[in-house]
Formats: C-alpha cells, structure tokens, sequence
C-alpha cells in the first residue's frame, strides 16, 4: 500500500476519537434544540406582520396607503385613538410593537405640493430578544417605500400642475420613533436595533469566551493535579480537604474576577467606541435620543453586569472542578467540556432567534434555568430598566454556585475522587 | 505497639474486590515490602492506609489510631509517594520542598527545618533553583523521595519508590531509605524489584488477586520455597 495512504490512514484513527465524536453528537444535539425551539415559536407567536394604523387623516389618499400596506403583506389593525399615546397606550394593542399615524392634512398637503411625514412607531419590550427587533426595522423599511409609493402614485394621477421630482421621489418622509419603557423618542428605528444587537450578540460571545476560558483552566488544573497525582500527596496531608476545594476555588476566583474586569473594562471601551460612531455628525442627534431613551450604561449597571458575569463565572467554573475531578487525565478535558458547552451554547443561540417575551413557557424554563443566560441578557436588561430581573438571576447564579461547591466538597471528602472518573462518557473503578 | 495492623481489610468497587480480607501488621521501624503482580491491590492498600481510600470492609490502624475514624490525625503522622508521582513543574525544586513542608507540618520554623533536610536528601543542589520541569525523571523522582521523608514521618508509604530509575539513583534512594530506617521511620514500600526488596525490607508479604499469600522475612521465604531466589518464590506465589 501507498505509505501516504498508511500515514492517512493512521492520522485519520488518532483525530477520529471517541470524544471527538461525542463533541460532534452534542454539538448536532445542540442545533437541532435550537432549530425545533426557533420553530415551534415561530409556529406559535406566528410571523408578526400586523401594523396599527391611526388614520388622522381620513381621506382617500389614508385609504390608498392601507391598500398599498396591505399589498404590501401587512395587516393593518385600525385604531380608533384620537392621538399617538392614546393608541400606544390602549389594551386592545398591548401586544402590538408597530404602530403608523397618517397625519391629519395629509392629502391635502399632498395636493399642495407639499412633503407631509408619516410617522413610525415602534415599541421595544424589556424582556424583548431574538430577531423581533431587527424584524421591526425591517418592516418600517417596507411599509415606508409601500407609502411613498402609494402616495407618488397618487399625486402622478392627479397630474398635479407644477409637481416637482423632489415631491415625488419622497412624497411622505418617515419620521421614526422608538418607544421604550413609556418614553418615546424620534430616532431611526435601525439604529436602536443596531444598538440592542450589539449587546444581545457580542457581550454573550465575550462572556462566552471568558467563561469557556475560566472553565477549562480549572478542569486542566484539577485533572492534572490528578493525572500527576499532586492530588493524592495533597490528600494525604493534615489539611482540611474543604481548605483543598476552597484554596483552588479562590485562586480560580481571582483569576474570574481579573477577567471579569477586563470584561467590564472592554465594554466600557466598547460602548463608548459605539457611542463616539453615533456621536459623529447627524447622528449625534441619535445617540441623544438613545440616552433619553434610557439605553445608556450607569456606573451601577457596569457593577451589576460584572457581578452578573463574575456569578456566571463562578457557576462555570464550580461545573467545571466537578468535571475535572471525574476526569480521568488531562485528555479528558475536551470531552468533558462538552456537559459545560452545551447549556452554554443554548443561553448564547436560543435568545439570538428567539424573542424572549413572547417565548413559550418550555422555552423560557430551559433557557432561565441556564445560570449563564442571566449574564448573557444581563447588559440588555439593564438597558431596558429590568434591574428586578438582573437581581434575580444574580440569585439564581449564586445559589448555584453554592450547590455546585458543596458537591464539589462533597466529592472532594470521598473516594470519588480517586475511583469516580470519565472516559468518552465512560464511567469506571479506579485502578489498583 | 504496631506502626500498622490491617484486619479483615476489604476494598470492593462495584462487583469487584480489589482486596479480600487483607491481615497484616507491620512493627516499628520496619521497612515492610508489599509485593505481587501489577493490579492486584498493592497500591489499593497502600491508598488506604494513607487515608486517601476508605475501606469497604475492615479496619487499618497507624500507630494505633483508626484510619476512618481518626484520619486526620493519620496524616499528621505519614507520608505517602504514589507510584510515579508528579510535582509542580512550575515551581522550582526547592519552592515545592518548602511549599510541601507547611502543607505537613504548618509551622514556619519546622517547615523551614524540614525544607533544609530535604535540599540535603535529594542532593540536587544548585539546581534546586531550577523549574522543576526542567528535572530529568531521577532528578524529580529524588526529590519526591526527599519530600516523602524530609518531615520525618513516623510512617513513610512509598508505591514504587525507584520505579524507572537508573542503577546510581535508585543505589542512593535506598541508601536513604535504610538510613531514615535506622533513625525510627518505618517504611511500607511497594516494589516489582525483587533484588530492592531483598536488599531493603525486614519482611515481605506476598499478594495476589487481593488475598495475601506469604508474609515474612526474605530469608524465611527462601527457606520455605527451597530457593535461593527470591525472584522464584514470587513466580511460585503468582502462579
């Protein structure tokens, strides 16, 4: 035979490993959650196209543009309300997010040659997550080119003396309008989206990485201490084994803690890298209106988004030192990271495509559950004033970090730590 | 009193019984040699009586104190080498002799004494101040060896004390040994060399399939098995 194909051959058997393969199972098991949740909530909230409209202007040029809106495979919700707050504030649309006003005079402007603006409201929910928001910039987009086409087609019937291809290249500009929390400010919707994206989607893959970092440090730590049998000489001395667990704890809690500052450092830096892009030219005018909208971070948020992700942390790595004492050598590690990986993974993808606060019961269960999804949607909900919820999920972490170490404890003080190990999943005595 | 007396010692795991129904009991200052084919339960009991493994059945006592009821007063007075041991690569040598003397002996001035006796015993001399993964595996494996002994415990377990050693390292570990013997430790050593356990240990006890098969001097055994080898008599027992 081709000695290329030997040395193939023998390559291929050493990288297929059994953890390998398990790494990959998970890794498909994980997806395919993500891909059954995404659809069953899709399924369920259904594709949201509905749009309030409050017609102040009752003519029929008003009834062209919810024609044109409908063609444009929206379903038009009519409201009543004599003003913009009265329609945002009534129960019957307390569900909805978009919401279009049709000035009053708009026809009549129109037919004077005159630009008159048709105004967009969307609504942002605290708990709000996944691709709702962006979906929301989205429809403004295309309700707005449904209007103006609606309307230019409207004046060119007409044949208005003297209409100029200003008029008629955007006949209803859009004056757009974020609603957070009660408070209600005129800005490009795309530009809250962009803002609240960019702490749905790069702080959790920050913490993620910060996380996957703090826990393998220990698991290779503890299992090295095993593999070198540092451990056993440790176990045989006159200290306390508790002392053992907690002096290898606090050690990893330094180290959690440093990068969890570097973490709030490097948003810091990041947020203001954001705010100095919005602060540039017109758009500083935005970033005003991002700040009155609340989405800015007090030095308390900072503080309690660290604790958050320190908490976070510490649950990472409490798992990850059990993991480790049932690691057999350090080889182990990668195949045992994969318990810690998956629940990671969920908290980080799951609320990236799904929107948390219309999210079935199941849903929110598994990904609440997760104590790491707290520090992931920790920056968002401070954004959005849902302290209540940071607070809570800072309780949950902390309650399981305190489970998980004295489990660890617990395994520290029997013979499990010596006899209890993994191999690919595999569970056996130890050796004699 | 005995250093070390094992009744009716038992260790299952699972449906597996490592050790059966292991009685032993070994005298102050004596160096006690466990030997027996590999996986039979040696560094099982040896686990045990340095307290890292319990006893599924039976009872093991050090120096008169219960090694489940009264463990940490065990490990006051013993010190264990497992079976190719590691150490800290990132400390240097003499940093890991003094880091594991006030882990022993928790107390400044003793530990200092203790890491000083050790730099002595292990002989590494200059290159005490080196990273210890730099050592080449005699280098690390005498200074395990010192670290075993430099508290001066009054039990020393050591699993394969000069396993993979060359002739000159493994000579001076020995030497050692039989030293720190002559001082009052008593020592349990576990060792496939049957020219080291002929040379070191006052007695020698047999083990196979967790059962022990023979217990007592070299010379006695010889004159059992009608054999000048003791090589001879372990096969007899193996088989």
């Amino acid at each position: 035979m081709n000695i290329f194909l030997v040395l193939f051959k023998k390559e291929i058997k050493e990288l297929l490993t059994r953890q390998l393969l398990i790494s990959i199972a998970a890794m498909l098991f994980i997806f395919a959650v993500i891909g059954k949740s995404v659809g069953s909530h899709s399924r369920s909230s259904g594709v949201r196209n509905s749009v309030v409209l409050l017609d102040l202007d009752r003519s029929p040029l008003s009834k062209r543009i919810a024609g044109a809106m409908r063609k444009a495979k929206a379903e038009i919700l009519p409201s009543g309300a004599a003003n913009i707050a009265a329609a945002l504030a009534d129960p019957q649309f307390a569900g909805e997010n978009s919401f279009i006003l049709l000035p009053a005079g708009l026809e009549k402007d129109v037919a004077g040659q005159k630009a008159s603006r048709v105004e967009y409201y969307s609504r942002f929910r605290r708990d709000a997550s996944g691709l709702g928001p962006a979906l929301a910039a989205g429809r403004v987009r295309k309700l707005s080119t449904a209007v103006s086409g609606a309307v230019s087609a409207w004046a060119l019937e007409r044949r208005l003396p003297g209409l100029s291809a200003d008029l008629l290249k955007d006949p209803a500009p859009a004056r757009e309008f974020a609603v957070i929390d009660g408070r209600m400010e005129q800005v490009p919707v795309a530009q809250v989206v962009a803002f609240m994206q960019s702490q749905s989607y790069f702080f959790p893959m920050a913490v993620f990485f910060i996380v996957m970092l703090s826990a393998q440090m220990i698991m290779t730590s503890v299992a090295s201490e095993k593999e070198n049998k540092t451990l056993e000489t440790l176990l045989s001395s006159p200290v306390d084994r508790r002392l053992l667990v907690l002096s290898k704890l606090a050690a990893s809690t330094s180290i959690a803690a440093a990068l969890s500052l570097a973490y709030m450092l490097g948003m810091r830096s990041f947020m203001s890298g954001i705010n100095s892009i919005a602060g540039a030219g017109p758009a500083a005018a935005a970033s005003e209106a991002l700040a009155r909208l609340g989405l800015v971070m007090t030095p308390s948020g900072y503080l309690l988004t660290g604790l958050s992700v320190l908490f976070c942390i510490l649950c990472a790595i409490s798992m990850a030192f059990i993991l480790g004492i049932l690691a057999e050598d350090v080889k182990s590690v990668q195949t045992l990271l994969t318990p810690l990986m998956m629940p990671l993974m969920l908290a980080y993808l799951l609320p990236i495509f799904i929107d948390l606060s219309t999210a079935n019961f199941g849903i929110k269960f598994l990904l609440y559950a997760i104590p790491f999804t707290h520090a992931f949607m920790a920056p968002q909900n401070i954004l959005m004033g849902n302290i209540q919820q940071v607070l809570y999920g800072i309780a949950y972490q902390a309650a399981v970090f305190a489970a998980f170490v004295l489990l660890a404890a617990r395994l520290f003080s029997g013979d499990a730590l010596l006899t209890l190990r993994i191999k690919g999943f595999k569970f056996g005595g130890g050796g004699r | 009193m005995n250093a070390v007396e094992l009744r009716g010692l038992t260790k299952k795991y699972k449906d597996f019984e490592a050790i059966s129904g292991l009685d032993l009991s070994v005298g102050a200052g004596e160096i006690f040699a466990l030997v027996g084919p590999n996986g039979v339960g040696k560094s099982t009991t040896l686990k045990m009586i340095a307290t890292i493994l319990t006893p599924t059945a039976g009872t093991i006592s050090v120096f008169g104190l219960d090694t489940v009821r009264d463990a940490h007063r065990v490990r006051e007075l013993i010190s264990y080498l497992p079976e190719e041991a590691g150490a800290y690569k990132n400390l240097t040598g003499r940093e890991y002799l003094r880091f594991m003397a006030m882990v022993f002996l928790k107390d400044h001035a003793r530990a200092e004494a203790a890491t000083a006796f050790g730099e002595e015993l292990c002989g590494l001399k200059d290159r005490l101040k080196d990273k210890i993964k730099t050592y080449s595996k005699g280098m690390a494996r005498k200074l395990l060896l010192a670290r075993a002994v430099m508290i001066r415990p009054k039990l020393a377990i050591l699993d394969e004390p000069t396993s993979g050693l060359d002739i000159v390292n493994g000579y001076e570990i020995r030497k050692t040994i039989k030293q720190l013997a002559a001082e009052g430790t008593t020592f349990i050593i576990s060792s496939h060399n049957m020219a080291e356990i002929e040379f070191l240990s006052g007695r020698i006890a047999v083990i196979n399939k967790g059962k022990l098969l023979a217990c007592d001097t070299p010379a006695a055994l010889r004159v059992k098995f009608s054999t000048e080898d003791l090589e001879e008599v372990f096969i007899a027992l193996a088989r």
